[in-house]
């Protein structure tokens, strides 16, 4: 007898609960399909019309094959055709179908039919973006988290480690570039930044730059570090503590405000770094390309914080122990001070800075007559066209006759280059060669004659002879001083010393044009030093300040050699007695040097 | 009558005043006089080497424009509490609009007009994306809640999507006695439609590649139906599929005019996020690195 086939048809309410409702095929054979005259009715688009033929083919068992050659599930495993025991609780799938397969009652196959119900209701919520994006709070929260970590925690704790493998998340913090001269040092923070918190110190650019220290080990460094050139060396302007007492409080309520607030926040006014600024691009200027260079400039920017005349005006007042005149502006500059040789002690000569309206009078242990040299007519004339133009001379004595320069000042004077071509210093012939006494060393003199005359017939020299060379109208009264002495001649010629820069703090340059009588309105030697009309050593052929100041401070419609009146004309900060080196000077210096050394400073327009 | 009318519709005016309008424009005066006098302390200055925000007025406005943005940033929390009066949420949203844009020329005066690849930079530039964010949902505001109503009409939102499920039962039943090849084109309108889609799909209200759309043109593309009863069914299920179509129309117009209204949110809340970490970062370090 064929087994018949028990249908459980299962229908889920929508208010849960479920209608069950049976039926008996009989026949032992049932049409699976969306068709309605199938056997096993299901309603589904994914299901053909006869979609597969479900025959009892043993006792327990049943087989299914496709009618249509579209597959089915066995147990979710894709099929076409299967026989299964049904005792084994197989589930066979069709569309949203599942057909479970069981031992019916009576013998019968029970095949159970249930609809999976999946839930396609689309929620309202489908409306708003949520729905497609996660939350705004956790995007919100991964985002400043991760901005906090990059940007601050990981620089702050990891710079030191992350440096060692050449990553420098502290780069990230940087407000700008730094300038050539420091540029090399970009990679390093902490280099001038040594501690958190504090201000960039003093400490940390005197490390590179202070005059005095060991340079080579700061060369050293500095170039281990990448520097294409040397740090420029420098001393400060004055003891930091006089400094500090000097400076006067800002002139304006905002600068003192400011002042109070730097002060409160531990980033002092009398630093390096507060007047040279890093990290700070050139300000636009539309007349300049866009190009690198410009965004990175030379060297720090200068930003005066207290300028000359604000500390060299009533400085007294703020420090009783300066010697300083105060200086409140160029008007008001003080007249020159020559640095004056007034006598000596032994051999030492005693210096003094003397004012020009004292009339000083230089003791400097020369009997000495400029307007005789250079008058253009007499003896020296004579000489000079004696000696001729293959010996420098061949006229009348001029100031370079003596004077030579050297870079803005001159060579200082030597007897045997200077005065020896007349002045001849000569006293024996030997085998054709001429003997001459060297000059400056009294002893070495001595010690020559002896030599020359013989040791016996050393002391055997008449002091009256020396006596007579000393006394007014001898020979060596001619040019020296001759002062008393202990000795048995009763006297003796006194040392020699020329002051070589009489105005030491300032930088009066000779070879720029205007001081060298080139150009329109330009000075020459005689404009300033009235060598032609002074007859006496004690004379200080230097001009005062009045002088200067046909030139400087005057508007070219006053004069075709106007001439600034800035205080760095003549004087800088770190080396008042040198007007500031510029990058034109120093880039003359690097073209100068020897080929793979370095330069100090760097070498630019 | 006319005249009852006319003070109906005054009072309305009144009572429904933005907050765009609000006191008169306050907050809009208040925040041009403040961009009139940073924009005067910033022209007459003298500053060197050059405008930063290491000299004094770059600390004083990035002083105010710091404390600005945490004041802006704290509606997010003012707007949770409930309260009125003088300073009424509306007042405070008046003031976060206008002060928030006066922070574009504070914050730019505040660079010096210096930007670089830094963290300095990037608050910056995530300031003014918040602002920019905002500004957009000051306009979204303003405009799209006329046309989110005017798209919908009566229909509530339930309802459209109501519309679209039972669209879908009905072509199911009516694809009924198709065969294979165009049940399956009717299936993959049924199984595929996608009402929403992705965040650009909704933002930019391309659905070019709707699956309904798809299966009605396959079906238009399907063979001759077999049967008269196969045509009739064809028939009513295409449409069925146009009328979804239409519904599906409206509800996506509607998701999309949703989206653009809430978009700048998306970008407001985790930008001003990221720009308090950023503004940390930025006040810290500068002060690390001092």
């Amino acid at each position: 007898m064929t087994q018949a086939i028990t249908l459980r048809l299962i229908t889920r309410q929508a208010g849960g609960g479920e209608i069950v409702r049976t039926r008996r095929i009989d026949g032992g054979e049932a049409l699976i399909g969306r068709g309605s005259e199938c056997d096993i009715y299901l309603p589904d688009l994914a299901v053909d019309m006869e979609h597969a033929r479900l025959r009892v083919t043993g006792v327990g068992r049943v087989g299914i094959e496709s009618l249509t050659g579209h597959p089915f599930l066995v147990d979710g495993k894709r099929s076409l055709n299967v026989e299964l025991e049904v005792v084994r609780g197989h589930k066979l799938s069709f569309g949203d179908f599942d057909l479970l397969l069981g031992q019916g009652g009576e013998g019968d196959i029970s095949v159970t039919v249930l609809r999976r119900e999946e839930d396609r209701a689309v929620s309202a919520s489908v409306f708003s973006l949520k729905a497609a994006v996660f939350g705004r709070r956790r995007m919100a929260w991964t985002l400043g988290l991760a901005i906090l970590l990059i940007c601050l925690i990981v620089p702050f704790a990891g710079a030191a480690y992350l440096s060692r493998l050449h990553i420098h998340p502290d780069q990230q913090w940087s407000t700008g570039p730094l300038s050539k001269a420091h540029a090399f040092l970009e990679k390093d923070c902490q280099a001038c930044h040594q501690k958190a918190f504090v201000a960039v110190r003093d400490d940390a650019c005197l490390s590179c730059h202070k005059a005095g220290g060991d340079t080579a080990a700061i060369d050293a460094r500095v170039t281990r570090k990448g520097s294409p050139f040397l740090p420029l060396l420098i001393v400060d302007h004055a003891a930091h503590a006089k400094l500090i007492r000097a400076m006067p409080p800002p002139p304006t309520l905002r600068g003192q405000v400011a002042q109070v607030f730097q002060t409160a926040m531990n980033h002092p006014t009398d630093r390096c770094a507060s007047c040279h600024r890093e990290h700070t691009t050139a300000p636009p200027d539309p007349n300049v390309p866009k190009t690198a260079d410009v965004v990175r400039p030379g060297k720090p920017a200068l930003v005066v914080v207290t300028d000359c005349a604000g500390c060299h005006s009533r400085l007294k007042m703020r420090l009783p122990s300066t010697g300083l005149i105060d200086t409140p502006d160029w008007n008001r500059h003080p007249d020159f001070k020559p640095l004056v040789t007034v006598g000596f002690n032994g051999p030492q000569p005693r210096l003094q800075r003397l004012s020009l309206t004292s009339a000083p009078a230089e003791a400097n242990g020369l009997t000495f007559s400029h307007r005789v040299h250079m008058s253009a007519t007499g003896g020296v004339a004579r000489q000079g066209q004696v000696l001729g133009r293959a010996r420098g001379y061949g006229a009348a004595l001029t100031c370079q006759s003596c004077h030579r320069a050297d870079g803005g000042g001159f060579k200082p004077i030597e007897m045997e280059r200077d005065c020896g071509a007349c002045h001849s210093l000569a006293f024996a012939q030997v085998g054709g060669e001429l003997k001459a006494l060297r000059h400056h060393d009294m002893r070495n003199v001595a010690g020559v004659l002896r030599g020359a005359l013989g040791p016996t017939k050393a002391l055997s020299v008449d002091p009256a002879v020396l006596r007579r060379a000393m006394a007014p109208g001898g020979l060596c009264v001619d040019c020296h001083t001759v002062r008393p002495s202990a000795g048995p001649l009763g006297g003796e010629i006194a040392p020699v010393f020329l002051v070589n820069r009489v105005l030491p703090n300032g930088d009066f340059n000779h070879g720029v044009p205007a001081h060298a009588g080139i150009g329109k309105g330009a000075a020459a030697c005689a404009d300033c030093h009235k060598a032609q009309a002074s007859d006496r050593t004690q004379d200080v052929l230097i001009q005062g300040i009045a002088t200067c100041r046909a030139c400087h401070g005057k508007t070219e419609h006053e004069t075709a050699a106007a001439a600034g009146a800035q205080c760095s004309e003549c004087h800088s900060y770190h080396a008042p007695g040198q007007a500031p080196r510029t990058g034109q000077d120093r880039l003359f210096v690097a073209l100068g040097l020897p080929k793979g050394a370095k330069p100090r400073g760097l070498p630019t327009f | 009558m006319a005249g009852a009318r006319a003070q109906t519709q005054r009072r309305k005016r009144s009572t429904h005043e933005s907050f765009l309008r609000h006191g008169n424009f306050r907050f809009l005066w208040a925040s041009v006089i403040l961009c009139a006098a940073v924009i005067a302390a910033y022209v007459f200055q003298d500053a060197y080497p050059r405008p930063s925000g290491g000299t004094a007025l770059g600390y004083v406005l990035g002083t105010v424009a710091a404390m600005l943005i945490v004041w802006l940033a704290l509606l997010g929390v003012r707007k949770r509490a409930v309260s009125d009066g003088h300073y009424s949420l509306k007042a405070w949203v008046s003031a976060h609009v206008y002060l928030g844009l006066s922070l574009i020329v504070i914050a730019t005066l505040h660079t010096g007009f210096q930007f670089g690849w830094n963290v300095h930079t990037l608050a910056y530039g995530l300031m003014l994306l918040v602002i920019a964010s905002g500004a957009f949902g000051v306009w979204a505001y303003a405009t799209l809640p006329k046309a989110l109503s005017d798209n919908r009409g009566e229909t509530t939102r339930k309802q459209m999507l109501a519309q679209i499920h039972g669209l879908d039962e009905l072509i199911h039943e009516a694809a009924q006695p198709l065969h294979r090849a165009q049940a399956d084109i009717v299936r993959v309108s049924l199984e595929n439609t996608d009402i929403g889609g992705g965040f650009w799909r909704r933002l930019f209200g391309y659905y070019g590649d709707c699956a309904n759309a798809r299966g009605l043109a396959q079906l238009a593309a399907a063979g001759e139906p077999s049967s008269r009863a196969e045509a009739s069914a064809m028939a009513k299920v295409e449409d069925l599929m146009r009328r979804k179509a239409e519904a599906l129309a409206l509800a996506r117009r509607q998701i999309h005019i949703t989206a653009l209204l809430e978009v700048w949110l998306f970008v407001h809340i985790p930008a001003t996020f990221a720009l308090l970490a950023a503004l940390t970062a930025h006040i810290v370090s500068v002060f690390l690195y001092w």
